[in-house]
């Protein structure tokens, strides 16, 4: 890509900075690869032929993808990857479920469900990983439940009553359709994350102390 | 991986990515604010059919963009008039069409990389927040080359679920298709370790 001069300046300043600042922030290889794929990961779930979770009926399964990035990847990086995400599709790419994409989604009425899927990610990490321990599955539970659906309705709904100009609580109540589905998402995450806790425990990149009950004789394997 | 854009040569196609953003921005804020009647619902329509009615564009194009918002559209509308009548029904359903409609011509006419460079400048700004842009940069065009893996990645998974028999389910998907996906994210992440980048 072309770097025209505002570009290269800040580019420089930044430079400068960087030799001072902290590097708290700053994301290293590995954790790069795990948000774009991430990202790309709500994509692929998106994509045609989409799954039938209850007899037929056509859902998608992006969300799921959005409580996995944040379960996995920890509040900030699951935060970053759907905002990687949510970049893309502002750039036009058809990554949403149904091909969809491009700045039109954020003027549509589903805008802040989109911005809540940042929110959301991070909210399911904060809780997954709140604790040094492994996450039990009530934890991942709550999570999932308050991140993957509260979180992301709390700013889907308002957004979508401003822009449909339906009152809010007939708003609310239109979106109750879509509950089922999510609920069934959130155990299928919830499910999944024990799944992956057990049997690839370095998905998480973490280590956990041991939680005293089931894991006193395996250890949990460092990140690579 | 498929874009949205389709190439051109429309009065949309010549402006530049950021004016052509403005601009866009600019009409759909302003058929937002269009009160909600029948005659407003007629005026967005006509803004809409005049924007489209570019060489290049066209209407079917616009058939095309109103067919992948059918969803949306109809949950809309039905909401719509459950609670407030045919009028509001029209015009807000006629509005959400008009601004969804009006913002895709900014990804019809601008190829995505033209997009991504304007957004990268746009994020210019975001140094402040100690964000590195050429990270986030960076990090944008990894994602865009690993799309088409993981879609690969998913397709062979859910391949593999039907040579055996099972359906469609997201929960036998689930498990193979993220330990791949993460698989592919430590190989990634040394690819990119490999090359420099800290």
């Amino acid at each position: 890509m072309v770097l025209n001069a505002v570009q290269v300046n800040t580019v420089k300043e930044k430079q400068l900075r960087d030799d001072q600042a902290p590097r708290r922030w700053a994301l290293d290889a590995t954790d790069l690869a795990r948000v774009a794929v991430f990202a790309a990961l709500v994509a692929a779930l998106g994509l045609p032929g989409a799954f039938s979770v209850f007899g037929g009926v056509p859902i998608t399964a992006q969300t799921f993808g959005v409580m996995l990035a944040g379960a996995i990847l920890g509040p900030r990086l699951g935060a970053l990857s759907m905002t990687a995400l949510l970049a893309l599709v502002a750039a036009g790419l058809p990554l949403l479920a149904g091909g969809r994409g491009g700045i039109s989604v954020f003027v549509g009425p589903s805008a802040g469900y989109l911005i809540g899927w940042i929110a959301g990610a991070f909210v399911i990490g904060l809780i997954v990983h709140s604790s040094a321990r492994k996450p039990a599955v009530w934890r991942t539970a709550l999570a999932m439940l308050v991140g993957g659906i509260l979180v992301v309705y709390a700013f889907g709904i308002p957004v979508q009553s401003l822009v449909t100009r339906l009152p809010l609580a007939e708003t609310a109540l239109t979106s109750l359709v879509f509950i089922p589905g999510d609920l069934v998402k959130a155990a299928l995450a919830t499910l999944t994350v024990g799944t992956l806790l057990r049997a690839y425990p370095r998905a998480f990149r973490r280590t956990w102390l041991p939680s005293g009950r089931q894991e006193a004789d395996a250890p949990t394997s460092p990140a690579p | 991986m498929v874009t949205l854009y389709r190439p051109g040569d429309s009065p949309w196609h010549r402006l530049r990515p950021g004016p052509k953003m403005a601009l866009l921005l600019l009409i759909v804020l302003g058929v937002c604010l269009l009160p909600v009647t029948w005659w407003a619902a007629g005026v967005m329509t006509g803004v809409c059919l005049v924007c489209y009615a570019v060489p290049d564009v066209g209407m079917r194009e616009l058939g095309r963009q109103l067919f992948t918002a059918r969803w949306i559209l109809g949950v809309t509308l039905a909401g719509q008039l459950i609670f407030l009548g045919p009028e509001s029904a029209a015009a807000n359903t006629v509005r959400v069409a008009v601004a969804c409609a009006l913002a895709a011509l900014l990804a019809l006419t601008t190829p995505a990389t033209e997009l991504l460079e304007t957004i990268e400048r746009a994020m210019a700004p975001l140094a402040w927040l100690r964000i590195d842009p050429r990270r986030a940069a960076l990090t944008l065009s990894v994602t865009l080359s690993t799309l088409p893996v993981l879609a690969t990645l998913a397709r062979d998974v859910r391949e593999a679920q039907r040579a055996r028999g099972g359906g469609r389910s997201l929960r036998h998907f689930a498990m193979p298709f993220l330990v791949m996906a993460l698989k592919h994210a430590d190989e990634l992440g040394d690819a990119l370790a490999a090359r420099g980048v800290r």
